[in-house]
């Protein structure tokens, strides 16, 4: 392959992390030094797949003038789409029916056309196998991982999760403070539908009395007699960290009846029941705040950190690590990788094969330091 | 699409489920024939299973025995379609975009039933034959089939078939629609309908391309048309009633403005948002986006119920 005068599109999976515009400075600038053309796609693929929508232009070139202030501000300077997924894109056809059409075979022909050779991917753990099925199409493509969770498992921490976590300690700390001052039990819900880091490492800072994790499945009687001993005339008040996957084991006293329009609306329909299922907006908080106030004689209230995550602007350490991504994203190419991911583990820069970093989640492991730390902190779990 | 030189009876089309027993869409004891793939996205789906018109795996963790199994881990499953989670977590997890692959073959393999594919192609005899075996509740009753989706009128031929054949067999027809599909697929399928189910699930076009994916000009059009070419239809206008979306009196009242022009619209129901469909989301790896959204009180409902009533002159009725 022709290593000078190479053309690389970058583009942005679904799902904002503060961090992004570095992930986009550090590519820009280090291809840039080898001569190479960085081609930005707007709103994850939509910029190549439908220039139509863009008046100014579905791409756009990122000089190293352009990028050159743009990793401390909130944002993507190459926007955002709500589905990344060329293999089902959504549209209205000629019978103004919707459907879903597999367009990977023409995004690999507009990239072509575009004299685009390799395209560097910011994307989670779905955009992962995404990008993975692209890449066994014969896409040329080097991933950079971004997870608010840090729920991949491959890379020791991806950008995004410094930012979320910061903020969420700057939330439950003032949630504590609110607290202590209504005499309540706050029970918080934080990121984190999979792995409970942003829960466990928010809740040991903040100073929790329980955290309740997906990866722990937790007894709220547990945590209710915990919260018991700790409630005092001296101090009043209590704190429980949720992550919105955790699991309670305690049974649900809900005992509503089956409706007959289930039969008819939702014959193969499981509902709520499910142990499946995640809720992703504020159920967590509610569920554990409605349950432990039945088993302990004090008030609890619910409060949800959740989304707000996920704007404004990098933390240092995120700003770092977004710069550090593109620019290894880079080296790969330099070094003829092609179908890899960016991982950062210290003191390393590693490139690990698409195939072995898909379907491993970074889940939070039982002998953890952190665990032990909030063990020794006197910090439940509810088991 | 089938083939229109087909024997009517030999026609295949992709059934969903087909539930009995069902006393809410048209007169009497009904068996639901729900046939896969929609022409709308719309957010609140209870369906979801409904939607795709080919057949799609599903999974069900609770019946899956996780690492004492893993046969799906190894071929002829897609690698890296199926995996487990590192630590203790002994449930099988699915990477849903590696999955296109799996099959109807394949999810039998799974000795536990926890894969299985929703969507099986039959032919109409095979769902008729079905159908007829609760037809003396449809003479007691008077009830009879219901074609159910996603939306049936995407498969016409079939439903056209399925319908012609029940009045065969003399069971009364029912179906249920959305209606966004071309006029002409309507055609083959209402001369063959004795109730028509039909869903206003919001006035404003915009709103209605915001919540569904498609503006509502042709549905309401279509909706017209067929009122006015099928006078000895009843039909029965319905609206999933979703709180914040269209359970509002504005959203009712421009629907009884629609309808009762026509005097062969019979009667609105209102079907108040539900969240049966919530845990199948998730069984096909797709994220539910109407997750913070309740039913709609109790007291809301009865309000909306109470225009209705009036509307449709049963004031008193609604107040016993």
């Amino acid at each position: 392959m022709n290593t000078k005068n190479r053309r690389i599109a970058i583009m942005v999976g679904a799902g904002f992390v503060p961090g992004m515009n570095a992930v986009i400075k550090g590519a820009a600038l280090a291809a840039g030094k080898s001569g190479w053309e960085v081609i930005g796609i707007r709103d994850g693929f939509e910029g190549l797949l439908h220039p139509e929508h863009y008046p100014e232009g579905g791409l756009l070139v990122l000089t190293p003038q352009l990028v050159e202030n743009l990793d401390p501000s909130a944002g993507c300077i190459l926007g955002q789409s709500a589905r990344v997924d060329p293999f089902n894109v959504r549209h209205l056809n000629e019978l103004e029916m919707i459907e879903e059409l597999d367009m990977s075979d023409v995004l690999l022909e507009k990239l072509k056309a575009e004299n685009i050779d390799a395209v560097i991917a910011v994307v989670g753990g779905q955009g992962l196998s995404i990008l993975y099925k692209l890449h066994l199409k014969g896409l040329n493509t080097i991933c950079i991982p971004r997870s608010i969770d840090n729920d991949i498992a491959s890379t020791m921490v991806s950008f995004g999760f410094n930012s979320a976590l910061s903020f969420t300690i700057e939330m439950v700390d003032r949630a504590r403070l609110a607290a202590q001052a209504a005499r309540k039990i706050a029970v918080v819900e934080v990121q984190g539908a999979q792995v409970g880091w942003i829960a466990l490492q928010a809740g040991i800072a903040a100073g929790a009395d329980a955290i309740l994790i997906p990866e722990i499945p937790c007894d709220l009687k547990i945590v209710a007699a915990k919260l018991r001993e700790k409630i005092t005339p001296a101090r009043p008040y209590g704190l429980v960290v949720v992550a919105e996957g955790a699991k309670c084991v305690t049974p649900q006293s809900t005992g509503k009846k089956e409706s007959s329009l289930k039969a008819s609306l939702s014959p193969l329909a499981f509902g709520d029941n499910s142990t499946h299922v995640i809720h992703r907006s504020g159920r967590a908080a509610q569920t554990v705040a409605e349950d432990l106030q039945l088993l302990i004689a004090e008030e609890t209230y619910p409060l949800v950190v959740g989304p707000w995550v996920r704007g404004g602007s990098p933390t240092a350490v995120d700003r770092q690590l977004g710069m550090a991504y593109g620019a290894g994203a880079i080296q790969a190419l330099q070094a003829g990788q092609d179908g890899v991911m960016v991982a950062f583990n210290p003191p390393e820069t590693q490139f690990i094969p698409l195939a072995d970093a898909i379907n491993k989640v970074r889940t939070v492991p039982p002998n953890s330091m952190f665990m032990d730390i909030a063990a020794s902190l006197g910090i439940n779990f509810g088991k | 699409m089938n083939n229109q030189t087909t024997i009517p009876s030999e026609l295949t089309g992709i059934v969903l489920n087909i539930q009995r027993y069902c006393s809410h869409d048209g007169p009497g004891t009904r068996t639901n024939v729900f046939l896969k793939g929609c022409s709308l996205r719309c957010k609140w789906c209870g369906n979801p299973e409904s939607i795709r018109v080919k057949p799609e795996m599903a999974y069900d963790p609770k019946k899956c025995k996780g690492r004492e199994c893993g046969l799906c881990l190894k071929d002829p499953f897609p690698k890296g379609a199926f995996y487990f989670a590192e630590g203790d977590d002994s449930s099988v997890r699915i990477n849903w975009d590696l999955t296109s692959g799996c099959d109807e073959g394949m999810c039998s393999l799974c000795p536990t039933g926890a894969l299985e594919m929703y969507g099986k192609k039959m032919t109409v005899d095979e769902v008729l034959d079905e159908v007829e075996k609760d037809a003396s509740f449809y003479r007691n009753t008077g009830g009879g089939i219901t074609l159910s989706g996603g939306e049936c009128l995407l498969q016409p031929d079939f439903s056209a078939a399925l319908l012609k054949g029940a009045h065969e067999r003399g069971i009364n027809t029912a179906i249920e629609t959305a209606c966004n599909v071309p006029w002409s697929y309507l055609e083959k399928v209402l001369p063959h309908v004795d109730t028509m189910l039909h869903d206003h699930k919001l006035t404003i076009p915009e709103r209605h391309k915001k919540w569904t994916g498609a503006g509502n000009e042709r549905i309401l059009a279509n909706f017209k048309r067929a009122y006015e070419t099928y006078p000895d239809i009843d039909f029965i206008a319905r609206t999933p009633l979703i709180p914040g979306v269209n359970a509002d009196e504005e959203h009712i009242r421009a629907v009884l403005a629609f309808i009762r022009p026509h005097k062969n619209v019979i009667d609105y129901e209102l079907l108040p948002y539900h969240r049966f469909g919530l845990g199948k989301y998730e069984s096909l790896g797709v994220v539910y986006q109407l997750d913070d959204y309740q039913t709609p009180s109790d007291e809301v409902v009865k309000h909306l119920q109470s225009i209705i009533d009036e509307a449709f002159g049963r004031t008193e009725t609604a107040e016993k």
